[in-house]
């Protein structure tokens, strides 16, 4: 232990030493009388000591708060995935800090941080009452983060959307930037890491807490105060540092892994050591954005450099961590009817009542009307209307195969990351090759979609397609395609506002002919879908079950994935992603008595269709003449019922 | 030879021209007919657009100036907040947001013309369906947006019918900005400093006026360099570090307000140490739209102007402080 504290600390002092180097055209002698207190006088001196001495103390701060608290939080939870990252922490955080900066600018400077908490908290609140305290351990607490994340993703950017020209401002921020100019943010940060000192105690209670519930309790020990505390100091820390230095995800998350690995036992052992990692990190991948903004015109902040190391090495633990299957069968929610031909016949009305009003009723200047559509306003609504609906229809089909593949009723296309590579494609290829997004938008969003259905295929074939392994591997790819969006939004050309309206959702810009295309596509899939519906329910009974019955439980279980993915990848090319539907449709197609695979089907795709003209036509209705993208709206009708529907099951 | 015989051609048909102009206004009421070139081709038309709806800010700005009132234009709130010159009349109807203008509106408010940029290419197709549609796009990393905007400028002055107020009022531009560089370079003395304009991201990162901007266009008619030349691109800013700022040396660093943290970097020894900082050639703007139409190429000058002014009257003060320091 002795020798790999040893190491570390040695490693430490290479990466300062050069990380020093780095650029920088003052000699180490000269560094060493500099840094013991000689006045700088040229130029570079001056820069030595005022940015990039800061910039490294900050490094080593906001890495050690970032392991530590990435550690204290798995070691709570006994969940080896879980960090402020895939806690939606970062995304409340972040929406606040936004919502400050464009609404309440003179609040900035004096309570910054304290908005930033209030997000973190509430977006951790939320998780938690979602999941539930005692299901931290699991996959579905990383779910219901992604879930939050995604809600509270689509709010930042119906904000930043609406005000884009003081947005320009806050993207460096959000690609997360340790650049310094001063002192200024390290003696500000400073005096707000005081909370570190609670940490004094965690070791004893973390190892007391290894002996379960009961066994810390009989020794005396008032676990859940001690719980809240920390995470209330945990979460402070990290909306200090986030106030701080913007967005720098993977580090905390990686960092108590590998200190594991390496063989941190002990609980004290973990969380030093992670730290101790998690400082070598930041610093090494820093000095790496420090090193290639040399050579390139483009400002290049730190998360992306973290962003791009961590998110492969977080998919290569997940290889080794996650064999097994996850032992978890699909329960639908219980439901108080049966699915009768009263609920079909009512769901069609809806249906047609909402065709009705999406196509004759709108706003304008003298108030709200309600007439047939001239020729023209037709030859507007109808590819919209079709688009919403069909786009609804493949989301849920997609979303309702998901989650009885992978056992789980919090997964959705949307979480697996393909919507994700989607965005990723569009945004390389805008970003390097300044190429139109307009004109070629949908071909090279497919495209992105169906590479990475490749990749997650490859990866997941190891493991017999576990589900855990799938999931993870989708949000470590959304992880880094987040960054790598706002590092490209950083350029703040016209082409980067494309990208950002594209990420909303919106039907505006559908042309009768692709709208047709998408129909006819989605149509295909989904009666193929349908028609395999049984292949669906033996999978969803069970890997066991399903081989006894004499199904070829992976190919099929590649085909169905496949189905989905097309789905979600059709939709997504077209309208940018669509978060939400494919979550909650299925839910509300068992809250209403749908059973079996072959009406969750039919009955979730008819609500998520219904679901998203609704928000189509909302969207355009709420803020004439100015219109919400459809996307926005269901994120935040669907995140809302989503959270109120979980909540009302952990009432009971 | 030939070319003589061309413009004497020319010159003869331009005689039938105005003499069938003369007795067409003699007979009855002028005809009017005007071709009009646009980003993509060209436009006839057969009388003078009465009802115009502009949907990007930097060509409402030009039918403006142009002493036309668009019936409706995109995002008026935050046109006012941000671009302020020229005033919007209160009677122009607001179409939502510039990336997706509400349609429907658009169609109700009947116009006989749509002018749109870059952003609105791609719905022209829906918007000819509304009225004849033309499309400048100002700003393009493949052109010259001065020259662009200029253009687009002249043409819609020949649309309009305003080819006069639009010829005097840029030669009026010019004659100003001509006039406000003679002043700074009797202020500043020889040799004139390089300059370099910018807006700040936050207290590190910065994006710099370069090739292809309204305000390198206006620092170099009225003499002066860039600083810290850069490559061309859309809007002509580069983003970069504040550390790249060192190399404008002694020259001038002028900043566009609005910048909130301002007096952070005030105090900031970085700051204070760029060379341009010590011998005080360094100055705020007010707040001022870089991205606009040919008329707020003037704003900029003078408000490049204004600021360059109180640079030049502070570092005449130091300079001669320094010959009595030195007598």
């Amino acid at each position: 232990m002795i020798q790999r504290y040893c190491f570390s600390l040695l490693l430490l002092l290479v990466a300062v030493f050069v990380y020093l180097q780095i650029g920088v055209d003052v000699a180490p002698q000269k560094q060493w009388r500099l840094l013991l207190g000689l006045e700088s006088t040229s130029f570079s001196e001056i820069e030595f000591t005022y940015a990039r001495l800061p910039r490294l103390v900050m490094a080593i701060l906001v890495g050690l708060v970032m392991g530590l608290v990435g550690s204290l939080i798995q070691q709570i939870t006994k969940n080896p995935i879980l960090s402020p990252m895939t806690l939606g922490v970062s995304s409340g955080a972040w929406l606040a800090l936004v919502i400050v900066n464009i609404w309440l600018p003179n609040l900035v400077a004096d309570y910054s941080a304290g908005f930033a908490m209030l997000g973190a908290m509430f977006a951790m609140g939320l998780v938690i009452l979602i999941s539930g305290v005692r299901n931290l351990s699991g996959l579905p607490v990383v779910l219901a983060g992604m879930a939050v994340s995604i809600l509270f993703g689509a709010l930042t950017s119906a904000v930043i959307l609406t005000h884009d020209q003081y947005a320009r401002y806050l993207f460096i921020w959000g690609a997360g930037d340790l650049a310094q100019n001063g002192w200024d943010w390290v003696q500000w940060l400073l005096p707000k890491l005081i909370p570190l000192l609670v940490f004094v105690m965690a070791p004893r209670v973390l190892s007391l807490m290894r002996l379960g519930h009961e066994g810390a309790a009989a020794r005396g020990l008032n676990v859940t105060a001690y719980i809240l505390i920390f995470f209330v100091s945990g979460l402070w820390l990290e909306s200090v540092v986030i106030t701080a230095v913007g967005i720098i995800g993977f580090i905390g998350l990686l960092t108590p892994n590998i200190a594991r690995r390496l063989g941190a036992r002990t609980s004290g052992d973990e969380l030093i050591y992670s730290a101790l990692l998690a400082a070598i990190l930041l610093v090494t991948t820093d000095g790496l954005s420090i090193f290639l903004s040399q050579f390139v015109s483009d400002l290049i902040p730190t998360g992306i450099t973290t962003a791009l190391l961590g998110a492969p090495a977080l998919i290569w633990f997940i290889q080794r961590q996650f064999k097994a299957q996850d032992q978890v069968f699909f329960r639908l929610p219980a439901s108080a009817f049966k699915l009768n031909t009263k609920i079909w016949s009512l769901m069609f009305f809806v249906l047609l009542v909402s065709l009705v009003i999406s196509i004759t009723v709108y706003r304008n200047e003298l108030g709200w009307q309600f007439h047939w559509p001239n020729e023209f306003s037709w030859s507007l609504r109808w590819p919209r209307v079709l688009t919403a609906f069909v786009a609804g229809v493949g989301m849920a089909a997609a979303g309702v195969v998901l989650q009885r593949l992978i056992h789980n009723p919090l997964a959705s296309p949307d979480l697996l990351g393909m919507s994700a590579g989607a965005i990723l494609a569009l945004v390389l290829t805008t970003t390097f090759f300044g190429t139109s997004l307009n004109h070629f938008g949908p071909v090279v969003a497919f495209v992105g979609s169906l590479l990475t259905l490749g990749i997650l295929l490859v990866l997941g074939r190891r493991h017999q397609f576990a589900p855990s392994t799938v999931i993870l591997t989708g949000i470590a790819l959304a992880a880094l395609i987040e960054t790598l969006v706002q590092f490209a939004l950083i350029k703040g050309t016209e082409d980067t506002y494309a990208i950002l309206r594209w990420l909303s959702g919106s039907t505006y810009r559908v042309e009768p002919i692709e709208a047709l295309t998408l129909m006819v596509s989605v149509s295909i899939i989904f009666s193929i879908i349908v028609l395999s519906s049984r292949w669906i329910t033996l999978i969803s009974a069970g890997r066991g079950v399903a081989l006894a019955r004499g199904l070829n439980v992976n190919r099929s279980f590649v085909l169905l994935l496949m189905a989905s993915a097309l789905l979600c990848a059709l939709v997504t090319a077209l309208m940018g992603p669509i978060a939400f539907v494919g979550l909650i449709a299925p839910h509300m197609a068992s809250l209403m008595g749908a059973r079996s695979a072959q009406q969750q089907l039919l009955l979730g795709a008819l609500l998520g269709g219904v679901l998203m003209l609704c928000s189509d036509w909302l969207g355009q209705q709420l803020i004439y003449p100015s219109q919400m993208a459809a996307g926005t709206v269901v994120a935040l009708l669907g995140g809302t019922y989503f959270i109120l529907l979980l909540l009302r099951g952990r009432m009971r | 030879m030939e070319y003589k015989a061309t413009l004497r051609l020319v010159y003869l048909r331009f005689i039938v021209f105005i003499s069938c102009c003369v007795t067409t206004c003699a007979l009855a009421a002028p005809v009017y007919a005007e071709t009009i070139h646009d980003s993509v081709g060209t436009h006839h038309f057969e009388q003078t657009p009465k009802r115009v709806a502009v949907l990007a800010w930097e060509l409402a700005e030009q039918v403006i100036e142009l002493g036309v009132v668009p019936i409706a234009m995109p995002e008026v709130q935050q046109y006012q907040q941000w671009v302020v010159k020229p005033s919007i009349p209160i009677t122009v109807e607001d179409l939502g947001s510039r990336d997706e203008p509400n349609l429907e509106k658009l169609m109700q408010l009947k116009p006989d013309l749509i002018l749109i940029g870059y952003p609105q290419s791609d719905i022209k197709e829906q918007l000819e369906k509304i009225a004849p549609v033309l499309y400048f796009n100002s700003y393009s990393k493949d052109h010259d947006n001065v020259e662009a905007v200029i253009w687009g400028f002249k043409e819609l002055a020949k649309l309009f019918g305003k080819q006069e107020l639009a010829a005097k009022k840029l030669a009026d531009m010019d004659a100003r900005i001509k006039f406000l560089g003679k002043e700074l370079q009797q202020a500043f003395g020889a040799p004139l400093p390089k300059v370099t304009t910018l807006r700040f991201a936050n207290t590190t990162s910065v994006y710099l006026f370069g090739d292809n901007s309204i305000s390198q266009y206006v620092l170099k008619k009225m003499g002066f360099n860039p600083a810290l030349p850069q490559a061309n691109s859309q809007w002509g800013v580069t983003q970069t570090r504040l550390r790249e700022l060192r190399k404008v040396g002694e020259g001038v660093v002028l900043y566009f307000k609005p910048f909130e943290q301002e007096d952070k970097l005030r105090t900031s020894p970085l700051w204070n140490a760029m060379p341009f900082v010590k011998v005080n050639h360094v100055n705020s703007v007010a707040s001022t739209w870089t991205y606009g139409g040919a008329m707020s190429i003037g704003y900029v000058a003078e408000s490049l102007a204004n600021s360059l002014r109180e640079v030049a009257v502070k570092s005449t003060k130091i300079k001669l402080d320094k010959t009595v320091v030195m007598n």
